[in-house]
């Protein structure tokens, strides 16, 4: 009966082929809109200058923070005023790999809100004052919130160990380093490159996003060059401690476990794997059956999740254990660890569950708003989106075989260990087994 | 504007409506400066505006840290020479060429970030 189900629904899944989004070219921008009626649009400006790209440590970062203050066109108080007329919101976001510009607003006011991305990024003064005055504070407090976030700096950390540079630069800026409002400029003007930058919409037809960016960017607004590119990423992995002020940080002993790959091909096959250690319940107050959830449970309030991290050219796969002592970390470490080992050998009963996991993760990341423009972002700038088919298509392939596969490739890498907390019960990665 | 950091003037109008008159006037001028003795103190014209109004306090903080030092410099020059209740020998003194406006600018700038500010917070909205 349930298999029946099944079938028919992945029949009617066919026959109605998702509409997704189509890419085109406005003015020299890769553009693409995606409409599914909803009543506002937002805009996002999609620019290959994440950490990997920067030059100077840091200066993404303070070019994420940088942006929307004053153009030639207008200043960051007339953006500001004039947004909030609009009813608008403007955001920026930093990846490793991608700056995000996004302005969310009501259906219609996309002309205003267009140029007002092309003269960000065209314009922008980037005043010395303004870098001193407004930016650094901000630098500072978001760097500030990632060293007081053991998850954060856990994260940053395991990227640094295991792909030292490039993918490995921090998002953050450090106070070690110094920057001058003249390395932003200069970072800004490689990488505002035209062949650089995208634009996604949502709530916006491609045509119509089409015309407007026409319109915005037509007046070669955007300087010419070459897009951003680095040497391909290598894995090397590696372990580090840190000590955890259990009186002065409100975050909790933290460990993350994790093996990188620079296989492309692999990608799939590891997004299959993440949802076969699982780690996350799918019902209420059930742990789960997911091997990393059960090591969990047994620790209260303890949490394992395995995670996967796509880039564009490497992979970075693990599992991430908090709990609120360290002994409850140590303990779920090791059962986490034997977990990580069993991915060796995966029984078919655990695939089928994880493929369908997986697939459904892929398909809820696109229905909202914030994941989409993640998630198809980069693609856009890549030159084309791809359909939900060919990514299950890609998944549906996994097999007992290829997960095994793709496993043992992850285990010839050396482990990268990050392990914040209280250092005399921490475990050391070769206690851990690995 | 006739009112503001940067003392009164009519310079700008007089510029505007008869540029010849404007520039006879230039010696008169010059004769004033000189009269004034700010540059026999070692200071520029632009360490003389008025430093008690935010606007300036602003501009101040926006000068670049060699203007800013550069500032000081003669500011205390000025302060020793002015106890000493003598001018800098005349080697010293600054030289026409070298009294540049390097704050003038920045205090217009704030001027019209306050003024923009101002106008933002009255503003009426219309939506077409």
């Amino acid at each position: 009966m349930f298999t029946r189900q099944i079938a028919q629904r992945s029949a009617r899944a066919v026959a109605q082929r998702r509409t997704y989004a189509s890419v085109s070219e406005a003015s020299g921008v890769k553009v693409a809109g995606i409409d599914n009626g909803q009543p506002t649009t937002s805009i996002s400006v999609v620019v290959k200058a994440g950490s990997r790209f920067e030059s100077r440590p840091g200066v993404a970062h303070a070019l994420k923070n940088f942006a929307f203050k004053n153009t030639k066109a207008g200043s960051a108080l007339k953006t500001v005023r004039e947004t909030e007329l609009y009813g608008g919101v403007l955001s920026s976001a930093l990846t490793r790999e991608h700056l995000f510009l996004n302005a969310e607003f009501l259906r219609g006011d996309e002309d205003y809100f267009l140029s007002l991305m092309s003269s960000v990024l065209s314009s922008t003064k980037f005043t010395p004052h303004e870098f001193g005055e407004v930016v650094v504070p901000t630098i500072e407090a978001d760097s500030l919130a990632a060293l007081s976030s053991p998850s954060t700096m856990a994260f940053d950390i395991a990227h640094t160990l295991a792909f030292r540079r490039g993918l490995g630069n921090s998002l953050f800026a450090s106070p070690h380093t110094e920057l001058t409002a003249e390395n932003v400029k200069e970072y800004a003007s490689k990488a505002f490159a035209k062949s650089n930058v995208a634009v996604i919409g949502t709530g916006i037809s491609t045509e119509a996003l089409e015309k407007a960016v026409a319109k915005a960017f037509g007046g070669a607004s955007t300087t010419g060059g070459s897009s951003s590119s680095g040497p391909a990423t290598q894995y090397f992995g590696g372990e580090q401690r840190l000590p955890l002020d259990l009186h002065a940080a409100e975050g909790q002993p933290t460990m993350l476990i994790a093996f990188g790959s620079t296989d492309a091909a692999a990608a799939p096959a590891l997004a299959v794997l993440k949802n076969v250690l699982g780690g996350e319940s799918d019902l209420k107050w059930v742990p789960g059956t997911s091997p990393l959830a059960l090591a969990a449970a047994k620790v209260p309030g303890g949490k394992a999740k395995a995670f996967v991290l796509p880039y564009s050219d490497a992979s970075l796969f693990g599992v991430f254990v908090t709990a609120p002592t360290s002994e409850g970390v140590k303990a779920i470490a090791g059962d986490a660890v034997a977990a990580i080992k069993g991915l060796g050998q995966v029984n078919e009963e655990a695939l089928k569950k994880a493929v369908a996991k997986t697939k459904f993760e892929v398909a809820s990341v696109v229905e909202n708003k914030e994941g989409l423009i993640a998630l198809a972002g980069p693609q856009v700038l890549s030159g084309s989106v791809k359909s939900l088919e060919d990514a299950f298509g890609a998944i549906e392939k996994a097999s007992t075989e290829s997960l095994s596969k793709a496993a043992e490739a992850l285990f010839k890498g050396k482990p990268t260990v990050v392990a914040v907390g209280d250092l005399s019960v921490l475990p050391y990665a070769d206690e851990l087994g690995l | 504007m006739v009112w503001g950091p940067l003392s009164i003037t009519f310079a700008p109008q007089l510029k505007a409506l008869s540029p010849g008159l404007f520039e006879s006037l230039r010696p008169l001028a010059n004769m004033l400066v000189k009269a004034s003795g700010y540059r026999s103190m070692g200071l520029k014209y632009d360490d003389l505006l008025m430093e008690e109004r935010e606007d300036v306090q602003k501009a101040i903080s926006r000068l670049t840290p060699q203007q800013a030092y550069n500032r000081a410099f003669r500011i205390r020059t000025a302060i020793q020479q002015s106890i000493l209740h003598k001018p800098l020998p005349r080697e010293h003194w600054v030289k026409p060429e070298e009294d540049v406006r390097y704050m003038t600018p920045l205090v217009r700038e704030i001027e019209a970030e306050n003024a923009e500010r101002a106008f933002y917070d009255t503003a009426k909205v219309e939506r077409k």
